[in-house]
């Protein structure tokens, strides 16, 4: 093949490459010179995650041909440190907590060096502008945009100064990311980035129609073309996998249940070749009837998606499906007398509510590493959120015994939920034996992000609400239709776990509620950030605006009213304590932030410019850990010989932040300084100690506990030593800045370092021995729902939160835009508030997108927004002007430090407080999402008759 | 595309004689954010990439002495909105050229590239085909000129035949009595693709209004001018209407994934309804009102 010589400054240095003319000076940069910053996040160059500069501009290395930078100047992530100093840019990232995932931050930083290289002072605007082609699904943007601010304001005062490191005691405070340094220096390897000798790459061939009998499946071209390996169909592959219903194939068995499932896959030498050779394989579809929504998969005589659910298997005594229908799952919850409770109401209303599927969009695309190694090992490297349920559920597909089978986790690009369960390990593991072993590696193009892997679910919510004319609810009748898609293994317990939430955090004495998982012939559904919240939060938090409008009274009182309150029980029967939070106070702070007026009734809209119009509204939300009662976690903490430890967990940090908050944990607990604790970034099945998974905003609180019992148990040994050499009862020791001593003898300290590996007298003789403490936590005290009714205790704790806004809203265009979007949580105690801040800001983003412009568009079944060109999500010029964010600390008694989760949180019911600001602005009510300015403008039009 | 050559020629001639070998497997490279995007789907195979940004009559803007303005076909979007020359004579093309993708697309996408692509949604055409720009192609057989508004074809379909090279857009001298302004309808304010984008002309000597629609049709659909338009705007809501309902006489917009036909309609509607209005109360061609 003709290569061309290229020589080109890269990062100051004369480089000369050869490469062939059809590389991108992405895979060049990656795939030959190994300078991983760059990232690819779409290859289609919307997203900026691979943006580098050549000759000093920003540009999408993914839309650059190598060969045209002969005699350019190219600058990476890589050239932007000095030797191991940080540049301001990169400091300031870290110090403004504008870093999560870290996938996209290379790319951002790029761009703002682009921006500072070229204008000495510029505004917020040009900031914005500057970094708007680069998309970040973690941050919100608003760090991103204060971080470059600072640097650019510091410009006259003397250059941009670091923030000062936080001391101890570090719970509460703002200590700064662990993994920033990897981040922002483009250090930090993802398995995108990861390459193992001896590897083939792997892509596949999807399915293009939405339900159909494959009657012919032709690979034989596909075996002959060169550089090929193995061609895989399901043909052979009669394994079934999913987490709590195992219902999908590994590839298409003769049954297509959605459009973009794979049918089959090649491993070959290169992903071009991978790729042409799934381009020859020839597929013949017999189509059969598809069911495209819930109305029609639950109408009588449907076609079935899955004609067989008797004969799978799935969580007994948790999930009911009913064979014969398309129903996975079936939840009831039943509280109360429904009749009695409607016969009470003097006004009774009924509502429907939908929400369309949507994707998590993390930066990362589903990637995975695995090599069926000689004697039946596998080693696996993957971007997943759980190695110990990626193990435990490939070793149940596969039956083999889980030792044998080795889960690495290093850096992961954003989850959002997407990356629990199991997802592409399977494929890659039986395409590895196919080749004889060789490692294969197959990444997720953007496309299959959206059309293979899975995403949040549809609902469907039919919403009937008995209210006395005071204000009291007094019956609550809920049916949720679940668009589960075309599996639902994940989907069922989302259906589950929104039941018992599903009436809002409100007294409700009488209620019926039915959640029912649906196939049907679409994407598959699988947890999501909030796991059902969002969606059932829309329909109920909108219907709480509807009927405290329709009887009169103010919608803030009218959620008071019916609140959660100690003493009072929610739709499961789980007593509300003094414990589980302060809700009430949520909402007070986020009224007050926005200037709500509960005298009002309603918030009357303000015109502000002709065809503008402002006005607020509120909502709340609640959310608990959606897990099986039995969930596990567990820390390891070991010590070095200089008295540093390190902290073994297999909970994934993914961009959440939470092991910078297990290491001020584990350095308070240790009494040490927060720069001698670290936490390892891979987790891996074989050296860390088990974690269930890193869903649920979990693994803060069983995470934390673990850490404190593995520190406390250091501690321990740590002192039992020590009293053998102060001879003082280990009750008088006091540890204390990496030091033992007795009690009021402040003169005789013993440094940990010379404890941890086991004390030597001067005479030589030696005591104790390495110090390894270990913590676990289990979940405690649950129960299953009951079958019928749904009483029980599925909750580990509750978050309670409100969302409090401001929206303008153009009436020619009907784009709605955030001026103002005040949070409050209670999070029983915030253990890092940089954190906390940052992630609600990201959330909030997140759910904005939500709200206003995400939703898959379907055609015949067939996904037709499958890529950033016509999926949108939020930019850094699509952010509330201002987000505040308010805390309430409530202690949870089994909390660490009282702590509760907060990371899905944020992003619910963002979507509820927009849809009733709009509603207060323009007197019209949406009901289903998202309110993009399409469905806005006609909705108006619509009422005004034209 | 794995055998694919490179070429990088320096001269238009050179230019087009590699183009001519092959026309059929034979592309032109200028930014490539449109081409990168065909090659990887699958739908362009090519064998040469022939990359025209060596050629120094393509890359450079240019005043002509008769007051005509030459922008090479390989000039970036960048160098177009950032020229405050162009800006201040030529506003609709200069914020057509800043509304196109991100920073980092319009940093490499180029004028010759967006019109070649022609997609129904390009966000240059409308202020091009107002300003009655040429388009000097180069070929086998030499030279020619074309004007934009015979250029456009069909979605995606322009008049270039095979082999030949688009080397320069020329805008013709126009009075500072003649002043333009460009918007455009988005799902983000970040970027988009045009689910409407529109351009207006005012001649404020001939009392003239015309009106370039993008996303509504095939291609890029201009009006024929509305008269006896005072440009102090004493008429204004009775031109207005005119040019609205000129406009509509034209378009054809479909539902798609991006919009719903008569969200396009309406869109259209209210883009040249701000344009209008925006022009005539500025009074003059400069200036930006959002």
């Amino acid at each position: 093949m003709m290569k061309h010589l290229v020589t080109l400054t890269l990062n100051g240095q004369k480089t000369t490459l050869e490469v062939e003319p059809h590389r991108t000076l992405l895979s060049v940069l990656k795939g030959d010179l190994h300078l991983d910053g760059a990232k690819e996040g779409c290859g289609i160059g919307e997203c900026g995650a691979c943006t580098v500069l050549l000759n000093g501009e920003p540009v999408n290395g993914c839309l650059v041909f190598a060969v045209e930078c002969d005699g350019a100047t190219v600058d990476t992530i890589e050239g932007e440190a000095d030797d191991d100093t940080l540049s301001a840019l990169q400091q300031a990232f870290i110090d403004h907590g504008a870093v999560q995932c870290g996938f996209c931050t290379p790319g951002m930083i790029n761009s703002a060096r682009a921006l500072l290289a070229t204008n000495e002072s510029p505004t917020r605007e040009d900031i914005v502008e500057a970094v708007s082609g680069n998309y970040c699904r973690c941050t919100g943007y608003q760090p991103i945009i204060d971080a470059i601010e600072a640097v650019a304001r510091a410009r006259d005062h003397g250059g941009y100064k670091t923030t000062p490191v936080p001391a101890a005691p570090y719970v509460g405070g703002p200590t700064k990311r662990i993994d920033g340094y990897d981040k922002v220096t483009g250090s930090a390897s993802f398995v995108h980035d990861m390459v193992v000798p001896n590897m083939l790459h792997a892509r596949m061939k999807l399915a293009s129609v939405a339900s159909a009998r494959i009657v012919k499946l032709d690979v034989a071209k596909a075996e002959s073309m060169p550089g090929v390996r193995a061609v895989l169909t399901g043909a052979t592959l009669t394994q079934k996998l999913g987490l709590y219903m195992q219902d999908k194939d590994i590839l298409v068995r003769d049954r297509v249940r959605h459009q973009g499932e794979a049918v089959a896959a090649v491993a070959a030498d290169t992903v071009d070749q991978a790729k042409a050779a799934c381009d020859a394989i020839e597929v013949v579809y017999e189509p059969l009837p598809a069911v495209l929504d819930v109305q029609e998969a639950t109408a009588p005589n449907a076609p079935l998606v899955h004609p067989d659910i008797a004969g799978y298997s799935w969580m007994k005594g948790v999930f009911f499906p009913e064979p014969g229908t398309n129903i996975a799952h079936h939840q009831k919850i039943r509280k109360g007398d429904i009749e009695k409770g409607f016969a009470q109401a003097d006004r009774v209303f009924e509502h429907q509510f939908t929400n369309p599927p949507v994707q998590h969009v993390p930066m990362e695309t589903h990637t995975a590493i695995v090599r069926a190694k000689p004697g039946g090992a596998v080693d696996i490297i993957t971007s997943a959120q759980s190695p110990f349920t990626v193990q435990y559920l490939f070793c149940h597909t596969f039956q083999l015994p889980l030792n044998k089978v080795r889960v690495q986790v290093p850096y992961v690009g954003g989850g959002f939920g997407g990356k629990a369960g199991v997802h592409l390990e399977p494929l890659v593991y039986c395409l590895s034996k196919a080749t004889g072993g060789r490692p294969v590696k197959l990444v997720a193009t953007r496309e299959e992000e959206f059309n293979t892997l899975p995403s949040r679910q549809g609902l469907t919510s039919r919403i009937k609400t008995g209210v006395t004319k005071d204000g009291k609810i007094t019956a609550l009748e809920i049916t949720y239709l679940w668009d589960a898609g075309a599996y639902a293994d994940y989907g069922v317990n989302v259906g589950r776990a929104a039941a018992y939430s599903g009436a809002g955090p409100y007294v409700v004495p009488n209620c019926k509620l039915d959640s029912k998982v649906v196939y049907t012939n679409k994407i598959y559904g699988t947890a999501y950030r909030g796991f059902g919240h969002l969606e059932v939060l829309w329909g109920i938090e909108r219907n709480m605006d509807l009927v405290a409008r329709a009887i009169g009274i103010d919608p803030m009182e009218f959620r008071r009213k019916n609140l959660l309150r100690p003493g009072k029980q929610t739709i499961t029967g789980e007593l509300f304590t003094e414990h589980h939070g302060r809700p009430e106070e949520c909402l007070r702070l986020v009224a007050q932030a926005i200037g709500w007026d509960p005298k009002s009734r309603v918030d009357r809209p303000v015109k502000v410019a002709s065809g503008k119009v402002r006005a607020k509204g509120l909502a709340m939300l609640h959310k608990a850990p959606a897990m099986p009662v039995f969930t596990s976690c567990s820390a390891v903490i070991k010590f070095s010989g200089d008295g540093s430890a390190t902290v073994l967990v297999s909970g994934i940090d993914y961009g959440q932040g939470t092991y910078t908050t297990l290491a001020q944990i584990a350095a308070d607990e240790l009494k040490l300084p927060i720069d001698k604790i670290h936490v390892p970034w891979d987790s891996d099945t074989d050296y860390t100690p088990y974690d269930w998974q890193t869903v649920a905003s979990r693994f803060a609180v069983m995470g934390g506990n673990a850490v404190i019992q593995a520190a406390r148990d250091c501690l321990d040994q740590i002192r039992k030593t020590a009293s053998q050499v102060l001879h003082a009862p280990v009750e008088q020791l006091v540890c204390e800045s990496g030091t033992v001593y007795v009690k009021g003898k402040l003169g005789q300290t013993l440094a940990y370092k010379d404890l941890v590996l086991g004390y030597s007298f001067p005479n030589g003789n030696s005591i104790g021995g390495p110090v390894i403490g270990h913590g676990r936590y289990i979940a405690q005290g649950l129960t299953h729902l009951d079958p019928a009714t749904g009483q029980g205790l599925p909750a580990l704790n509750w978050t309670y939160g409100a969302h409090g806004v401001e929206i303008e809203v153009d009436t020619d265009t009907g784009e709605i835009h955030v001026v103002k979007l005040a949070s409050a949580f209670d999070p029983g105690k915030v253990l890092n508030i940089q954190q906390c801040r940052t992630q609600v800001i990201g959330g909030v983003v997140q759910g904005l997108g939500s709200a206003v412009l995400e939703k898959f568009v379907f055609d015949k079944g067939r996904l037709v927004n499958n890529s950033f060109s016509d999926y949108k999500i939020p930019t850094a010029k699509d952010i509330p002007d201002s987000m505040e964010q308010f805390f309430v600390e409530t202690p949870h008694p089994q909390g660490p430090y009282g702590a509760r989760g907060i990371a899905e949180h944020p992003m619910i019911s963002v979507p509820s407080a927009i849809g009733n600001a709009l509603a207060n602005a323009t007197g019209v009510d949406l009901f289903e999402l998202p309110l993009d300015a399409e469905k806005v403008y006609l909705a108006l039009k619509r009422r005004k008759g034209v | 595309m794995t055998h694919t050559l490179y070429e990088r020629p320096t001269t238009v001639s050179q230019a087009v004689s590699l183009l001519s070998k092959a026309p059929d497997r034979t592309v032109v490279l200028a930014g490539g954010t449109d081409l990168m995007l065909k090659i990887r789907s699958g739908t362009l195979h090519p064998d040469l990439l022939v990359d025209v940004k060596s050629i120094p009559e393509l890359t450079r803007i240019q005043w002509l002495p008769d007051g005509e303005l030459a922008i090479g076909a390989a000039v970036t979007m960048c160098q177009i909105y950032r020229n405050p020359e162009i800006k201040e004579r030529y506003p609709a093309l200069s914020e057509g050229a800043e509304a196109v993708g991100s920073l980092q697309i319009r940093h490499r996408a180029t004028v010759g590239g967006n019109i070649c692509n022609a997609s129904p949604c390009m966000d240059t055409a409308p202020g091009l085909l107002l300003l009655g720009a040429k388009v000097i192609v180069a070929g086998p057989g030499g030279q020619k000129t074309l004007s934009i508004s015979d250029f456009f074809v069909g979605v995606k379909k322009t008049r270039l035949a095979a082999g030949e090279l688009v080397c320069e857009i020329r805008i013709p001298a126009t009075s500072r009595a003649f002043s333009t302004a460009f918007d455009k309808i988005k799902r983000v304010r970040g970027h988009d693709l045009a689910l409407v984008n529109a351009a207006v002309a005012l001649d404020r000597i001939a009392g003239t209004i015309r009106v370039a629609v993008g996303s509504c049709g095939a291609t890029t659909i201009i009006t024929d001018p509305v008269t006896d338009v005072d440009p102090a705007g004493s008429n204004e809501e009775i031109v207005t209407e005119r040019v609205i309902r000129t406009l509509l006489t034209k378009i054809c917009p479909i539902d798609d994934v991006r919009s719903s036909a008569e969200y396009r309609r309406d869109m259209a509607e209210l883009l040249c309804r701000r344009l209008v209005k925006r022009l005539i109360s500025e009074g003059s061609c400069c200036g930006r009102i959002h």
